[in-house]
Order: C-alpha cells, then structure tokens, then sequence
C-alpha cells in the first residue's frame, strides 16, 4: 500500500477526530470476502468531506466499498466509522447518507415524482414536505418535464439522475454514487458536477466512482486508486498522480550465468535505479528504478556487453497495471 | 426523529403501507386469488345448481310430504301412482347380464348314442377348454360303457392325448376311475389340438360316455370344459363324430327396472321398482342445510387451511424479501434510515394485511355462497343458534391462517433461495400433525387453527385408513389457548426471520 492518510488528515492515522477536525469517512484494516473470492483487501481510508472519487477497473473493488459504507454489506474484519456512525446502524446513518446504486429501484408503476416521494415518507416526512421535496430534488437534477412519467420509461441518462434526486431528496451530509457521470450527455454531465461541488461547498462528503481517471480528476478533491481490492493511492489528486509517476518499478532480473553481481554493478552505474537485492543464488536480483524506459535502455547495452540475461518481470503488477491504465495515454 | 418505539412504529406502517400494493398485486401472485375464491365459486355453483333444480321439480308437479312418505317396500308402480298422481320422473329400463345355468350333475356330463356303434379307439376333442377362457383343458375321468353295461369299457385302458401340463397329468389319469385325488388325479393338457383317445383293446359296441370336468374334482365350475366332441374309430385312422357339447348352460338373466322421482317442494324422492316391485325409495332434500354446513366445513379444514391459505400465504409472504432480491430492487429498503426489524415488521404487516383481506374476503364469499340458496327461514334459525360466531370464527381461522403461516414463509424467504422444498417439508409437517405425539405437534400452525375451527370437520366412514390418519385432527386446544399459541409460534418464527434480516447482505450474484 502507497498511500497511508490524506494530506489533509495530517499525522492522523485513527479516525477518533478531535473536535476541530471535521467529521470523516473511516476505514480501518477493512476487508470483505466473498467465499473464496476477495472484494476488498486491509482497506484503511480515512476521507475528509469534500469530493472523493473512488478511481480503479471494473471488478477492482468500488462498489464493494461503497456497499461497506452504506451497510449493505458488512465487512469480515476491520472498523468502518461514517461521520462517527457505525453502517450497522442504518436507522442513523441512512438518515444523513444518500446512496445512488447502479440498480434501478422504482416498481414498474411509479413515477419519477412518486417513487422520491414514497423514499422520503420512510424518512418520517409529512406526504406535503415529502411531495415538496421529491420536487425540489427533481428540479436540482432538471428532471421536472419527466417528473410524473413512468421511470420504467426513462432514457439510461434520465435513470441516472432519478436514482441522483432520489439521493440527494433528504438532504444527506454523506452522498455516495456508483459511477454517476456514467451515460450523462455534456451539458448534464456539468449540471451534475455542479451538484457534487455545491454539496462539497457545504462540507459534505460525496463520493463518486469512476473507472476513468480523466472523468474526475478535475473535480475531486480527493482521488481513492483501487485495484484488485487494494488501495493503490489516495490523496489530493497532484499527489496521486506524482506518486504514481515517480513510484519506483520494481523489475525481477534473471541472469543465464552466475555473473548477477556483475550485472548489479553496471546497473548501479545508471542514476534512475534506487535500489538492487541480489537473490542468493547469485542468478536473480531485484530492481527499483524511477525511469523505466532509461532502464530498458540499460538493460540493452548490459546485454550488448554480453551478459546473458534470461528475463525481465515486473514485480509489482497492480501498480504497473494500473499506471498503464489509467495514466498511459498521457505519458 | 426520536428513537422511540413510536416513531418505529410508524415508520413500520408507512413501509407497510408502501409494500400494501406489491402484497395484493403482485403480478406473478395473483393465482393466489384464484385459490382464495375457489370454495365460493364451488358453493355459488352448486347453489344456482340446486335452486334450478328445484323450481324444474316443482314446475313438473308437487305432491304433500305424507303422500311421500306412504310409499312402502313391495308397492307396485300402478299402486304408487295410483295414490300420489303424475310423477315428476319417470323411467324405464331392463338389465340383463349372461349368467351360467347351473348343472345339477356336479361337474359329470353323460353322452348317449343310440344305436350303440361298434368301435375300438374312442377319441375326446376339446375344442373350447374352460367357461373361463383359460385355455387348460381339464378331464377327472373320461367313462366308456357299452349297451346295458355297468363296466367302463376304458377303465385303465391305454390313453393317449396332448401335451399334459405336468408329467404326473398325463391322459392315464382320466381312466385311473378316481376323482378324488386333487390335481395330480386328472388329464391336464395345454397343447393344442387338444384330445384324449382311449384305446379298449378291441372293437366293442359302445353307447354311453360319461366325463367329469373340473368341478368334479373340486375345482371352479368356470374351469369345466365348454365345447367338445367324441369321435370313434375301429382302425384308429378313420374317427366318426357321434356326440358334442357345445357347452350352453349360459341364459340371459334380465331384470325390469322402473325409476319414479316425486317431489313434495323441499325433497325429491327417487323410487326405484325391480321387476314391478318397490326395492328402495331414497328421500332426500334437493337443498339440505345440514350437509351443506358440513360440505363446507370439510372444504374449508380439507381444502382452504391446508392448502389454499398454505400456499397463498407461500406466494405472498415468499415475495416480499425473496422477488425483490431477484430484481435487484432491495437495497431501496436497506437504504432507508430505519432497522432491519422495522422493515421485516413492515413487511409482514403489509403481507398479513393483504392475505388476511383475500382469505378472510374468500371465506366470508365462501360461506355467503353457501347460505344463499337455502331457505330463509332456515337460515334465519342458523343465525339464531349462533350461526354469527361461526361465521365470525370461519374468517378468524383464516386471518390466524395467514397470521402463522405468513410468518413462516417471511423465514423461509430469507433462508432459502428455492421455495419448493422448504414448502414440501413444511407441508408434509404439517399434514402429519394429527398423529405425532402432543409436543410436536404444538409446533405446527395447523394443531391451532384445527383447535378454533367452529365446527369439527367431517371424515366419511368410508375413507380409506391413510386418508383417515393423514386427516385425523390433532387433539384439540382451548379457544383462547389456540390463539396464544398461534402468536407465541409466530413470534418465534418472526424472531428468526429477524435474525436473518439483520444478517442480511445485498449480494445480486457477481458483484464487486
């Protein structure tokens, strides 16, 4: 794991905040199996309001998060802290949490305008404040037009912003939504980030997933890096990209004869490698470096030299994977 | 909002009243309706049915009851309609049915030939072995006498004859001049063609011939043989037919029916004449109040709580949690700021609000449809004599019906994923109820409902003895103790499902 706590929360490492602090998201050794198959891994966050993007592939691991947050789901082991409640108790946390999923809820016969409406009235509402504010959220989302339509209707976009409404209908200091630009034209895609920095602006969490990286860098304030249950990175999003740039890769080197030292001498002579460990063996040796094109290179002239080297892994894949993946088109 | 049990409570009612629509409207649980309605569709059509009947009766003629009632065993029809007039159904019609002359020889036939022939072989064809179609030919003794004789010319003369069925059967047995000793004393033979030929050692005048078939052994008449002839021979080439049965000894045996019908406005009686004589007058009422009531108490203990409410309550209560969790729709409810009890309390009040309204609605129809067709005044005395508690307990039952086995499927859904089994088991428990011992059967919602059931169900006599067990009603509780128990039961069961909902996770299959 790269990252360890927000540049916000400082030398922080628990989630019991002192008074100034404000209230957090917290995750502490967090993991979730499913049988024999992993959804996330000793997830430790901790997540000051504003917004946060929860970044990785499909299958990385978001929405398990995100269910672990809203208590649809429990974890196997570790502590979840929502704003200083426990998800287990849903009776509080739903009361300031607004969830989107990827999952349509409304019943084949409701509105748009009536299935808000049926949402607020578990929240204790009067049916008058219930219908008020089923509109007010309609309107924030610019779906007044479609309002007494079926939602079985609805276009993917118009779905997404109902399951959006209905989210943010009650208010919630806490939003959480599954891949909400998802399917949204431009002009509502703006309409819809406009939401997330005016609910920011009021010292609110909303935290959105994505599985592009480019979507949401502009607008979180945080960035969350999941990949394969883990968490990658987290920070302000510079420092995530900085970080992912300049961790050092770490490549497995395997030589044909016994001259691995030989090999780890020359290598040491190029200023991007940090670090070699030489196996015992005398055939193998790990290497760090901050410039993997420079190391290809060097590794070329080493084999020009006449070393015989017999492969080149990558040690660390999760993160060359991911850099690949959501960085590689700019680099 | 406060945490009080209030504010839960209301918060319950509110997701009941949300869920009210998906428990009576579910798309792929409206058979339920069917289920529910079928006893008052049944009681609606027998009454339309009988009211018909009786206004046809009485347009063809009424007579006074005692008229009725003065028919006695071994009238004639002229007599019968003599006295009470014009009858309102009238017909006749004759059976007759082939039935076996009985011979009075005790399985012996005798042949006579006149005059007496000259011959050495004597040959005995069976051409149709048994009344009974079997085709085993069986001969106790085949007897050859000549003219005025009383020896037996063929007594322990060479015979000769078809296959035997067994070796200990063979032809010699029908000349020994035994009868008595069982099987083994007798010519069997399955072999076609089937013959027995004596040989007498000469030519002889012979003019008599006597065979004693099976019954004359001791077996069925139906084994006797049916068909056969007797040829002779001098040469044993060249045979003559002199004799044949071709068994006869069947008549027709027909007998006269006459049916009368008379009505006297509330019974029809049907009069039944064999051969001209009263055999059975059968009164009965075309609308008969008492077996009506008993009718319906045994649809309603049989049919309606056993199955109807069992497997409605299954499509309800099965839905709540288990269809939304297939559509992927659940997490709506897990979202909303309220606990997990809260929402199963919910749930169940909105599944108990809907089945309680179709099967309490289906068993007032049900017993509306009953009262109907019969006469008002009866009707009125039935209300009298408590006819409304009954009424009232008949809905009771099923509304404690939904209220026990609602609360179970609630379980069920949360535990298991396929309701067939489950329902199998539980069906099964709960039809064995009657004969497991007092402690078990307490666990069983049945043992309760059967304990406020206003009227004992009927078992006719004649119902076969695992019907009679399976339907044997559970040794019965009080009133009051029934319906504690039906509440202590379902609050365990509820209980249960409580822990199941709190444990619940959304898991819409491959999720990450």
């Amino acid at each position: 794991m790269i990252g360890s706590a927000s540049a916000e929360g400082g030398g922080q490492a628990s989630g019991r905040a002192n008074a100034r602090r404000p209230p957090a998201i917290v995750f502490e050794d967090v993991s979730k199996f499913y049988g024999e198959v992993l959804g996330v891994n000793r997830v430790t966050l901790d997540i000051p309001p504003g917004i946060t993007s929860l970044v990785g592939p499909n299958g990385a691991g978001k929405t398990t998060l995100m269910n672990l947050m809203t208590g649809l789901i429990f974890p196997d082991h570790g502590r979840i802290l929502m704003r200083g409640i426990s998800p287990r108790d849903p009776e509080a946390l739903m009361r300031i949490t607004g969830y989107a999923t990827q999952y349509d809820t409304a019943p084949r016969w409701a509105t748009g305008f009536t299935f808000i409406t049926t949402g607020l009235l578990l929240f204790g509402y009067g049916r008058s404040e219930a219908e008020t504010r089923a509109w007010t959220a309609l309107e924030r989302v610019s779906l007044t037009e479609a309002a007494t339509r079926k939602v079985a209707s609805y276009s993917k976009g118009m779905r997404q912003r109902v399951r959006l409404a209905q989210a943010i209908a009650h208010d919630p200091d806490l939003l959480v939504l599954d891949e909400p630009l998802n399917g949204l034209d431009p002009l509502v895609r703006a309409e819809t980030i406009e939401i997330f920095r005016s609910l920011a602006a009021q010292g609110k969490h909303v935290i959105i997933s994505s599985h592009v990286l480019q979507e949401v860098d502009l607008i979180s304030d945080q960035v969350v890096l999941i990949a394969n249950g883990r968490i990658v990175a987290e920070g302000k999003i510079r420092d995530v990209r900085d970080e992912i740039q300049e961790h050092p890769s770490q490549y497995i080197v395997r030589c044909r004869d016994r001259n691995a030292s030989g090999v780890a001498a020359q290598l040491f002579r190029e200023s991007h490698i940090t670090e070699i460990k030489l196996h015992d063996d005398r055939l193998g040796m790990l290497v760090s470096t901050r410039d993997r094109e420079q190391f290809a290179r060097a590794l070329g002239q080493i084999a020009l030299d006449g070393h015989r080297i017999e492969s080149v892994v990558p040690a660390d894949e999760n993160v060359d994977a991911l850099y690949e993946y959501l960085i590689g088109g700019e680099s | 909002m406060p945490r009080t049990l209030g504010t839960r409570a209301r918060q319950a009612w509110t997701i009941a009243k949300i869920e009210l629509r998906r428990a009576f409207f579910a798309r792929r649980s409206l058979w339920v309706y069917a289920l529910a309605l079928l006893p008052a569709a049944i009681f609606f059509g027998h009454g339309l049915d009988a009211k018909l009947r009786r206004d046809r009766l009485a347009r063809r003629g009424v007579i006074s009851a005692a008229l009725m009632d003065s028919v006695r065993e071994g009238d004639t029809p002229d007599e019968v309609m003599a006295r009470l007039g014009q009858p309102v159904g009238d017909d006749t019609y004759t059976r007759s049915k082939r039935v076996r002359q009985r011979a009075a020889t005790a399985g012996a036939t005798t042949h006579v030939i006149e005059p007496a022939v000259e011959a050495r072989f004597v040959r005995l064809n069976v051409t149709r072995p048994s009344y009974s179609g079997e085709p085993v030919a069986r001969i106790y003794e085949f007897e050859v006498y000549g003219p005025g004789g009383n020896v037996n010319l063929a007594l322990r003369r060479p015979a000769t004859g078809s296959q035997p069925c067994s070796p200990d059967q063979g032809p010699e047995k029908a000349v020994n001049g035994s009868v008595n000793g069982g099987e083994a004393d007798r010519w069997c033979a399955n072999g076609y063609p089937l013959f027995l030929q004596v040989d007498l050692g000469a030519a002889r005048p012979v003019t008599r011939f006597v065979l004693k078939h099976a019954s004359a052994g001791g077996e069925k008449e139906d084994s006797d043989t049916r068909d056969f002839n007797i040829q002779l021979s001098t040469d044993g080439k060249t045979f003559t037919t002199v004799a044949s049965s071709n068994g006869a000894g069947f008549v027709d045996q027909r007998t006269e029916y006459r049916d009368l019908s008379y009505f006297d406005g509330q019974r029809e009686a049907d009069l039944r004449f064999v051969d001209g004589k009263l055999q059975r007058a059968n009164r009965q009422r075309v609308l008969d109040f008492e077996e009506d009531r008993a009718i319906f108490a045994g649809i309603f203990q049989y049919f309606y709580v056993r199955l109807a409410v069992f497997f409605g309550c299954l499509g309800i209560f099965m839905n709540l949690f288990r269809a939304e969790m297939s559509n992927r729709t659940l997490h709506f409810w897990l979202l909303a700021p309220a606990r997990r009890e809260v929402l199963l309390a919910g749930k169940y009040a909105a599944g108990l609000i809907a089945s309680s309204a179709i099967f309490g609605g289906g068993t007032l129809l049900a017993l509306a449809a009953m009262l109907w067709p019969h006469d008002a005044v009866e009707v009125q005395a039935y209300w009298n004599a408590g006819g409304m508690s009954q009424v009232f307990w008949y809905a009771a039952v099923a509304a404690f019906g939904c209220v026990g086995y609602g609360s179970v499927f609630l379980a069920v859904g949360l535990y298991f994923r396929n309701p067939i089994v489950p329902a199998a088991v539980l069906l099964a428990w709960e039809g064995v109820n009657g004969v497991l011992p007092q402690a078990l059967q307490r666990m069983s919602i049945l043992y309760y409902l059967q304990s406020l059931c206003p009227v004992p169900a009927p078992i006719p006599g004649d119902a076969p003895a695992l019907i009679r067990v399976l339907a044997a009603p559970a040794a019965p509780a009080s009133g009051p103790a029934a319906m504690v128990g039906i509440m202590l039961l379902t609050a365990f069961v509820l209980w249960i499902a409580a822990l199941a909902v709190q444990r619940m996770q959304i898991s819409y299959g491959a999720e990450t």
